[in-house]
């Protein structure tokens, strides 16, 4: 019962520093030496995914949040409308 | 030799009975055991015991029922609508091991019709018995709506029944005006192109794309889905979309349409997803997401991309599953499943946030999950037709569904970095590091596992596919680059996770367009309409009061019936149009 409470927080940790490294070595090997094989030229870009993730996943968030300036609203936003009309 | 005997319409009558047996232990084992002779006739059909199997696109036809002047074909059996028909009986396997201390036994029936009807559809040989499935289809989910019993969820009940309404409607013109131009009613591929005379065919799309929640038509998804009850709405994740999409395969693979409304949909949701703070309504987003993979897979049409669209909807359906039953966890297990108030319930059930996080880890096409074997494969569909754009918005498609689903949901309701959840929610736990129901955890686990083993092993799903696979999901170049796309993703969630926490908002859809017209037309029927036809009401009233008043005759009060006053009121306007037609 014990060990299941245990939150491995520091092993998690330890262990994506070492594949975010391990991730960004293997590209620059890979890439030059012709193991990895893409279909589009801007794949081939260094470190191409590792750009797009980062990046596509903060600008995801932030236009997200731009939309949602004008699309967020209350959260009983269609209970109010009905109600008005009664 | 035996015959076959049509597995959905096992589930579907034998589901009926389920109220009628009174032992609940026998009840319970029935319960179970109809999608399990539903699997036992599609493997008995696979193994060739009615007959061989012809390759794809040949079908065996198996109950071919005369209709009138027609040839129902309730039976047509190939490659594709086994490989659905597996998945949804195992689906349906595992969603009923969840759903089974549900009290109400006809939230039971009402699931099971669901399921057999969707077999249904997809064993349908003509359009005929393909619509009055999918009509029971748009249904069943009213009841799963309707048994939780809040007012939201009549509401969405309604709702539901009348987006499939629409599309029934939208299919059915497709069907007879099919009918009309070619005097068949078979369920095959359809003509397609652009000009008046394709009419037909664009309502019957528009009727696929309704039920397949694609872009702008998926508001219905997230807004129904999320008001179920716990399990019903998990059977609604798997039948009616994917249905959508095995009818998409049959009749419109290979138009160029679908390949951008399925790019669309797989990003745009994805955009609405990061504002939710409803757990099961963001899953909904991801439903509408991973859909627009299956349907830009159709669009694309090539061979590989249909294998794709078909392998994708075979996983999505069990891990999509098993990511509903985690949030129904938080939900049954505290009340609710929102971002807001949750968050910390990692120590009090700690396997239900394991077992999600296999569905998130699925979704996202992690590898050694089995998104990856089936997401890469449409990927890579794109690649090979030269559509970088394509390309480029599905693989952004799957950073935000690895951001939400994958690192944004159980982040949200197991941790949160807090250890203890809000005292609210920790009063409704119980001491223990299993609070979740153990048969959930059990539909859940099986699930998971089948999650796992796809991953892992999946050359049992591309066998099953209907043109033989030539794909080899684990190459050097597949795995690095998306092991490091997400590594990557992670650090960015990491950074703005603050930004992606919840609040208690609404976000609006597109059905803001249809909901809010529509709510000013009850307004406008409830307002003015009435009054305007009360001022009508009362002025004819006290139009014939007046007449009455002057015809009566006052010794013969009594003589003045109903009968009296309409001869008297006609009368007068036999005379009144009589002067009228003297002097005008």
């Amino acid at each position: 019962m014990n060990r299941l409470r245990i939150y491995p927080k520091k092993l998690f940790w330890r262990l994506f520093y070492i594949v975010l490294v391990a991730s960004l070595i293997l590209d620059f090997v890979w890439l030059y030496t012709h193991v990895l094989h893409y279909h589009f030229h801007f794949q081939h870009f260094i470190q191409f995914f590792a750009i797009f993730g980062l990046f596509g996943c903060m600008a995801l968030i932030l236009i997200a949040k731009g939309i949602g300036f004008f699309i967020v609203t209350d959260e009983n936003y269609y209970e109010k409308k009905s109600r008005r009309e009664k | 030799m035996i015959t076959w005997i049509h597995p959905g319409l096992v589930i579907l009558l034998g589901g009926f009975l389920i109220p009628f047996i009174k032992w609940r232990r026998v009840r319970l084992t029935y319960f179970l055991c109809l999608p399990l002779a539903g699997l036992a006739i599609l493997l008995m059909t696979s193994m060739g015991v009615f007959g061989s199997l012809p390759a794809w696109p040949e079908s065996l036809y198996k109950w071919n029922v005369p209709f009138m002047k027609f040839t129902l074909e309730l039976g047509r059996i190939n490659k594709l609508s086994l490989l659905f028909g597996y998945v949804y009986v195992i689906a349906a396997f595992c969603m009923n091991i969840y759903a089974i201390r549900v009290k109400n036994n006809w939230e039971h029936v009402a699931a099971m019709i669901y399921v057999g009807s969707a077999l249904g559809a997809i064993f349908a040989g003509d359009l005929f018995t393909l619509f009055f499935c999918l009509e029971i289809m748009s249904w069943a989910p009213f009841f799963l709506l309707a048994f939780r019993g809040t007012k939201k969820s009549m509401g969405a009940a309604v709702r539901y029944v009348l987006w499939h309404h629409l599309s029934g409607v939208c299919v059915l013109a497709g069907i007879l005006m099919h009918f009309h131009h070619t005097g068949s009613i078979a369920f095959v591929h359809m003509p397609w192109g652009w000009g008046w005379e394709y009419l037909g065919y664009h309502l019957m799309l528009l009727g696929f794309l309704i039920n397949s929640a694609t872009i702008p038509f998926h508001s219905w998804l997230s807004d129904t889905y999320s008001e179920a009850t716990t399990s019903g709405s998990v059977y609604m994740t798997a039948f009616t979309t994917k249905t959508a999409v095995f009818c998409l395969i049959v009749s419109f693979s290979g138009v160029s349409l679908l390949m951008w409304l399925g790019v669309m949909s797989a990003m745009f949701s994805v955009f609405l997803a990061v504002l939710e703070n409803d757990g099961r309504r963001l899953l909904s987003y991801h439903i509408v997401s991973q859909v627009g993979y299956m349907v830009a897979g159709v669009g694309i049409g090539t061979e590989m991309a249909i294998n794709g669209a078909a392998a994708h909807a075979f996983c999505h359906i069990i891990y999509k599953g098993l990511l509903y039953m985690g949030a129904g966890c938080a939900l049954t297990v505290v009340g609710t499943a929102k971002f807001n108030r949750l968050g910390g319930l990692y120590k009090y059930m700690p396997v239900s946030f394991w077992l999600t996080m296999i569905g998130g880890l699925s979704i996202s096409a992690f590898p050694l999950f089995s998104g990856f074997i089936s997401k890469t494969m449409t990927l890579e569909a794109a690649e090979l037709i030269k559509q970088p754009i394509v390309y480029l918005l599905l693989e952004g498609a799957s950073i935000g569904t690895f951001l939400h689903t994958g690192l944004k949901l159980p982040w949200n309701i197991w941790l949160q970095g807090k250890d203890e959840p809000s005292p609210d929610i920790r009063a409704k736990l119980k001491d223990s590091a299993i609070n979740t129901p153990v048969h959930m955890l059990i539909g859940m686990g099986i699930l998971a596992f089948l999650c796992i083993f796809l991953g892992v092993y999946p050359k049992i799903l591309y066998s099953m596919l209907p043109y033989p696979v030539e794909f080899v999901p684990y190459t050097v170049t597949k795995v690095f680059s998306i092991t490091q796309m997400f590594i990557f993703a992670f650090i960015g969630f990491w950074i703005l996770r603050k930004m992606v926490a919840g609040h208690p908002t609404y976000t609006l859809d597109t059905d803001w367009f249809v909901r809010i017209p529509g709510m000013a037309f009850v307004r406008f029927c409830k307002g003015p309409l009435i009054s305007f036809g009360t001022v009508l009401d009362r002025a004819v009233l006290s139009a014939a009061d007046f007449v009455i008043a002057s015809v009566r005759n006052p010794k013969t009060e009594t003589l003045i019936t109903p009968r009296a006053i309409s001869f008297g009121a006609s009368f007068a306007l036999l005379v009144i149009l009589f002067f009228l037609a003297i002097y005008a």
